[in-house]
């Protein structure tokens, strides 16, 4: 204890001294003087820094007033341009791993087989050069899923589509439909993603470089959506143009294969899944990565 | 894990020599805005009018954006060389205009690559980033408006063509 700590003690018991007597009980009619009373305040202060002053910071006691953990040195974690290109092959995997999913369950045939087969095939490439421009700037590649966005994005979407017995969910009823609702949400979000990129990252040519894959992204999701909606291929919302070229409701529909003016970094909704008993299917948003779920460059491969 | 920071030296305001750059993104987006226009006023679009007014429109607020963005230095004018190359493919037949837009935002899609990789503020770079995801979707719905199928043509929807992506690294006629 050192000559500070003796001074709170000795205050300390200066103050119990002055309140002894005091009726606190009646709070009314109070002996307690004002000035008495700033003394208690005073003394249950001095008193908690008294404790927490002389607490331990590696002690294994149970824990008390007092005793606060050592505090662990964070992980410093800039955002990179490896960081990013980390993150990109991340989201190429996350792809690739849905349509093997669902080529693997038999869920395509025709015409919906064939350009998945090329939607993945894209993907695989576009994994392997952020791969690469991730090794030339001197980082490791990150050659798996994005593990949060698996979580709590694609892990879910499939469930709701294929079903799952031991959680209760039963298969949709449409697979191919919803399908391409997930691989549009999926392919917009990519897209979405690269051009998130430009302004993060340090290096020019990389910006062209994340661009010139966005924009093959946009072309799958763009692909989805005419196949979605033929009759409407650019939505009007959002634009001031005539009348007679708006469309005639009042609701986006889920698709376009142009479904805005600029690409947006908005929330994708995509809804998925058998119809509850009250008729509600799930909806998902699907989002760009955000900072949480970036793979810096310490979080390790399996 | 701290707050994690980006890290770029980049400015953010486009420099000089972007302001160039994205004065000559907004001349030729007024340039295909009036080829579309013109295309339409001919009559082109049979049941897909409403999606070439819509893409009009969009190369319009492309134009508007980049005031916004480097302000007295914009044009305000189309690239006039651009429309009277083109302004022949943009008359009534909706099929052709379809193809010749189709190359056109094709050739978008590869210069504004090269800008973008050039810029170097991150607000301009941002911006024609932006622009770039939707030419491209402009490309698949174009080729879907020329009656083309994205299983038997995959390329001409999914593929920006060499000669578009040589064409833009050399320099051009599109920017």
């Amino acid at each position: 204890m050192n000559n500070s700590h003796r001074e709170e003690l000795h205050t300390f018991s200066k103050i119990v001294k002055a309140t002894q007597g005091a009726d606190f009980g009646s709070a009314v009619q109070s002996s307690l003087s004002r000035r008495r009373f700033f003394i208690a305040g005073g003394a249950t202060i001095s008193f908690g820094a008294l404790l927490a002053a002389c607490g331990g910071s590696t002690t294994t006691d149970i824990a008390r007033i007092g005793n606060a953990p050592e505090k662990t040195k964070l992980v410093d974690a800039p955002v990179t341009d490896i960081a990013l290109l980390r993150t990109a092959t991340s989201l190429e995997h996350n792809a690739i791993f849905v349509y093997e999913a669902v080529v693997a369950a038999g869920l395509l045939s025709g015409d919906a087989a064939i350009l998945a087969a090329r939607f993945l095939s894209d993907h695989q490439a576009h994994a392997e050069a952020t791969a690469s421009l991730t090794e030339k700037l001197g980082g490791k590649a990150f050659n798996e899923p994005n593990p949060r966005l698996q979580s709590i994005y694609i892990e879910p979407a499939l469930r709701l589509i294929t079903g799952d017995e031991a959680k209760g969910i039963p298969a949709t009823d449409d697979p191919v439909a919803d399908v391409l609702a997930l691989a549009y949400a999926l392919e917009t979000i990519a897209g979405s993603t690269y051009q998130v990129y430009v302004p993060m990252l340090a290096d020019p040519a990389l910006r062209g470089a994340a661009i010139g894959i966005g924009e093959q992204e946009a072309r799958h999701a763009a692909v989805i959506g005419s196949l979605l909606n033929p009759g409407r291929l650019v939505s009007s919302f959002g634009l001031s143009i005539a009348a007679e070229y708006q469309e005639e409701t009042d609701v986006p529909a889920a698709a376009y294969a142009v479904p805005t003016a600029f690409g947006t970094k908005a929330p994708v909704p995509v809804t998925l899944g058998a119809a509850n008993e009250s008729g509600i299917r799930t909806s998902l948003n699907l989002e760009t990565p955000s900072l949480n779920s970036l793979v810096y460059e310490y979080v390790d491969g399996e | 894990m701290t707050a994690p920071k980006i890290i770029s030296a980049s400015p953010v305001r486009p420099t000089e020599a972007d302001t160039e750059l994205l004065a000559s993104v907004q001349a030729s987006a007024l340039a295909i805005r009036d080829l579309y226009h013109a295309a339409i006023a001919a009559g082109a679009g049979g049941d897909h009018v409403a999606s070439l007014v819509a893409i009009a429109a969009h190369h319009d607020a492309y134009a508007q954006a980049i005031s916004s963005l480097i302000g007295r230095a914009a044009p305000q004018a189309r690239d006039s060389k651009l429309f009277t190359d083109n302004k022949a493919n943009f008359g009534a037949d909706t099929t052709a205009v379809a193809l010749a837009a189709h190359t056109l935002e094709n050739d978008l899609v590869a210069a504004h690559t090269e800008v973008v990789g050039s810029l170097e503020g991150t607000e301009g770079a941002a911006l024609v980033a932006s622009m770039i995801i939707i030419e491209a979707r402009h490309v698949v719905a174009l080729a879907a408006i020329a009656g083309k199928s994205p299983v038997s043509d995959t390329d001409l929807f999914l593929v920006t063509p060499e000669a578009a992506t040589a064409d833009a690294q050399t320099t051009t006629t599109i920017a």
